[in-house]
């Protein structure tokens, strides 16, 4: 076990950090140094002002409106999944440090069981939406629209999410927030370690697996169609030019 | 496929990008929310309307020579050389797409399907494939734009028999057609086609403009062709007259791409800042209107009248309000089809579609959309400013027994003024 | 030229064999010249079409297409309120 944390939960991590980070940037600058056409691509009705523009395009970027009138299921799905992703990430803020506030309103105990619920609910809905994408591209009358990258990243997110949840509804009675803080800190300050807690516990399975998807997730994704989760503000200024 | 053929393919994307394009090949997620969005998609289910499946196709090729990931583990995004499949598909495809954009409407990241497709196009046009009879219909215009002498008067004496025709409508035998006034005030660019001067001619003698009008038409086959230089080519015949005269307004037709062409599409095509503005009839016409310059009454035209809104009119070019306020002062009793502005179903006749006769099942097909709003709405007159519309719509009406006079805007504005001659519609 | 057409037209259009007819009236422009141009393959080369469309604008259209396509428009004349083409399918 500890061969295999070391691999997906140590060196995994830096090496996903460089080509993560890495790729967005190289993403990022191929769009930059691409000449833009001077053909405005808006449509209409359009914002007049600058600031009307960029209001609309983060309503448009966070929102959908209009995906949500066609077709409001989909935007369902598609907004748990987002909005519980974003959960999961503030609530994995934990590694870095406890939130403020919030342990002296509930006390360790109740922190412990708010992280439990919020963590469940969250993990659940971004296996629901995880699942209904799995369905929806394999059942669809448009399944011939995917391609091999669409079924590779929601395997992968799959295999995030399962891991994550086995560990919030397997362990998470047993190893909290201040166990797997260690071992991320540890990272962050360039000594590595897993903790003794972790390793002597399944839950140190659980989590390389967790931690070997969620590498290749990260890896794969500046080259993946996810680069929409920069690439949209973009697009959706370009709306209302 | 030769090797030469893929190399040119390459070299057309390669020349198309931009930064637009990369963003929209490299974010699209397949999501496929645009499939109730395309009415082409839903009148037919056919897989290659799907409008991301349309951008999929240029996506391909774009992985296998613009991508490194797509370089690197090509089966991971169907990465391939273009082949004569993918090129037969691609035709049918982009050449049947009306460019209306409701997909880009409701999509969550605004892919514009229709920049897309215009790659498309300049491919098939590069790999000689380019859609024939839009190919033939944009030379002719550029002959005409090329050759004007050997055309003025064979148009000039078109004009004068319009004229002769108005004079009866207003019942005023001064009424002329002025061709080649400098100095006027106002450029109306027509189509090739005399219902589109007419009215027009009607209507700003009513209001007593001082007007002149285009020897050129204002559609632009060049565009639906999809060869830039083409279409610049032809919209710059009547921009150039339009200077050489030194109007100061360029009025387009009722016309939908004719519209979007000269507003929005010119001065960006061509990086100069054009001395003078641009509008559609109808913003004129609503000016007209309200300014008290013409009058119409109410009660001419029977029936509940209903409007469509051409996508490149409205949509993709603006205008919402003015041509509904110009029905509406016709009209007492107006209906809205649902939905409307912005969500406005395409009728399917867009994008030089009309003139394919080969893609006549698919056009027919795509209309059904439009066929049940049409019947929902319970109206008996159409108003719509687009010619390509209307010819599909009125299609649709011969087909489907909607009973529906399918009108040009203008020709319900003419039958509207009390005038002498105004007394049985006209072709 | 379309003075000389008008001269030519009529002795012409008495001596020229017509393969196909087309009733283009109504069609508003540029109709007429799309159905010219989608009928034309369906004469053989130096066969000739006659068309008749009511448009006026078809007097500038069917030309300009022929020229751009290399085809020739023996006569094109007003006779009332239709004009009249004969249309020469050159290749």
């Amino acid at each position: 076990m500890e061969t295999y944390l070391a691999i997906t939960a140590i060196w995994g991590v830096y090496l996903t950090a460089v080509v993560f980070f890495v790729g967005m940037g190289v993403r990022v600058y191929q769009w930059a140094t691409t000449p833009r056409s001077p053909v405005p691509l808006g449509m209409f009705p359009k914002p007049e002002t600058k600031g009307a523009r960029v209001a609309k395009m983060l309503k448009d970027t966070f929102l959908a409106p209009h995906s949500a009138r066609i077709e409001p299921a989909m935007w369902i799905f598609a907004m748990a999944f987002h909005v519980a992703a974003l959960g999961a990430f503030v609530g994995h803020g934990r590694l870095l440090a406890e939130f403020p506030v919030l342990p002296e309103l509930l006390g360790e105990e109740g922190m412990n069981a708010f992280a439990a619920w919020s963590g469940s609910i969250a993990g659940s809905l971004m296996l629901v939406g995880v699942i209904y994408w799995i369905a929806r591209r394999t059942f669809g009358p448009y399944k011939n629209l995917s391609v091999p990258e669409d079924y590779l990243l929601l395997a992968l997110l799959l295999g995030v999410v399962v891991m994550g949840d086995h560990m919030r509804f397997i362990y998470g009675g047993t190893i909290h927030a201040d166990t797997y803080r260690e071992w991320f800190l540890s990272l962050l300050r360039l000594r590595p370690q897993i903790p003794e807690k972790i390793l002597a516990s399944n839950v140190g399975w659980s989590l390389g697996t967790h931690m070997l998807f969620t590498d290749l997730f990260l890896m794969y994704f500046p080259f993946s169609k996810l680069v929409h989760a920069i690439g949209a503000f973009s697009t959706n200024l370009t709306r209302s030019e | 496929m030769d090797a030469h053929t893929i190399e040119t393919i390459a070299g057309v994307i390669d020349k198309k990008m931009t930064r637009q394009l990369k963003q929209y090949l490299d974010v699209c997620a397949r999501c496929a929310i645009c499939k109730d969005a395309c009415h082409q998609y839903v009148g037919t289910g056919d897989f290659k309307y799907l409008p991301a499946r349309r951008a999929e196709l240029i996506r391909h090729v774009y992985k296998k020579y613009f991508d490194s990931a797509g370089r690197f583990v090509p089966a991971l995004y169907e990465a391939r050389d273009p082949d004569d499949n993918l090129l037969d598909e691609l035709y049918e495809s982009c050449y049947a797409c009306t460019g209306c954009r409701r997909c880009m409407y409701y999509c969550p990241f605004s892919i514009d399907t229709q920049w897309i497709v215009a790659v498309g196009k300049a491919i098939l046009i590069a790999a000689g494939r380019g859609q024939e009879m839009l190919g033939q219909l944009a030379d002719a215009a550029i002959f005409k734009g090329e050759n004007v002498e050997m055309f003025r008067d064979v148009l000039v004496s078109g004009f004068k028999d319009i004229e002769a025709e108005v004079r009866e409508i207003t019942g005023d035998p001064e009424a002329t057609i002025p061709v080649d006034k400098h100095g006027a005030d106002i450029l109306y660019v027509a189509l090739a086609g005399a219902h589109s001067i007419r009215p027009a001619a009607v209507i700003f003698h009513e209001a007593k403009v001082d007007w002149t009008i285009s020897l050129f038409e204002a559609a632009n086959y060049g565009y639906f062709f999809g060869d830039a230089e083409k279409a610049k080519l032809i919209a710059k015949r009547f921009m150039e007259e339009a200077k050489r005269l030194g109007v100061k307004e360029v009025v387009v037709p009722e016309c939908g791409h004719a519209y979007r062409v000269a507003d929005i599409f010119y001065e960006a095509w061509t990086q100069e800042e054009l001395p003078f503005k641009v509008s559609h009839i109808l913003e004129v016409v609503d000016r007209f209107i309200k300014e008290g310059r013409i009058t119409v009454e109410k009660g001419r035209i029977q029936g509940r009248v209903t409007y469509h809104d051409p996508c490149q009119i409205a949509r993709n070019g603006g205008i919402f309000e003015q041509p509904r306020d110009v029905v509406k002062a016709l009209t007492d009793d107006f209906v809205d089809l649902v939905p409307n502005r912005a969500e406005q179903w395409c009728c399917g006749g867009g994008g030089g579609i009309v003139a394919i006769e080969e893609m006549r099942d698919v056009r027919l097909k795509s209309g059904s959309k439009k066929v049940e709003q049409l019947r929902a709405s319970g109206a008996s007159v159409l108003a719509c400013p687009c010619e390509n519309c209307r010819l599909q719509i009125e299609d649709l009406n011969q087909l489907h027994g909607l009973g529906l006079q399918v009108r040009q805007v203008i020709d319900l504005v003419v039958e509207a003024m009390p005038l002498p001659g105004n007394t049985a519609p006209r072709a | 030229m379309p003075g000389a057409a008008r001269e030519e037209g009529i002795a012409m259009s008495e001596e020229i064999k017509v393969d196909l007819e087309l009733d283009l009236k109504g069609l508003l422009c540029p109709l007429p010249m799309v159905k010219v141009s989608q009928n034309i393959g369906n004469v053989p080369v130096g066969g000739v079409i006659r068309a008749v469309a009511t448009d006026p604008g078809s007097m500038a259209d069917i030309p300009a297409w022929a020229k751009s396509t290399g085809n020739e428009v023996l006569s094109a004349e007003k006779q009332g309120n239709e004009f009249v083409f004969l249309v020469k399918r050159v290749k």
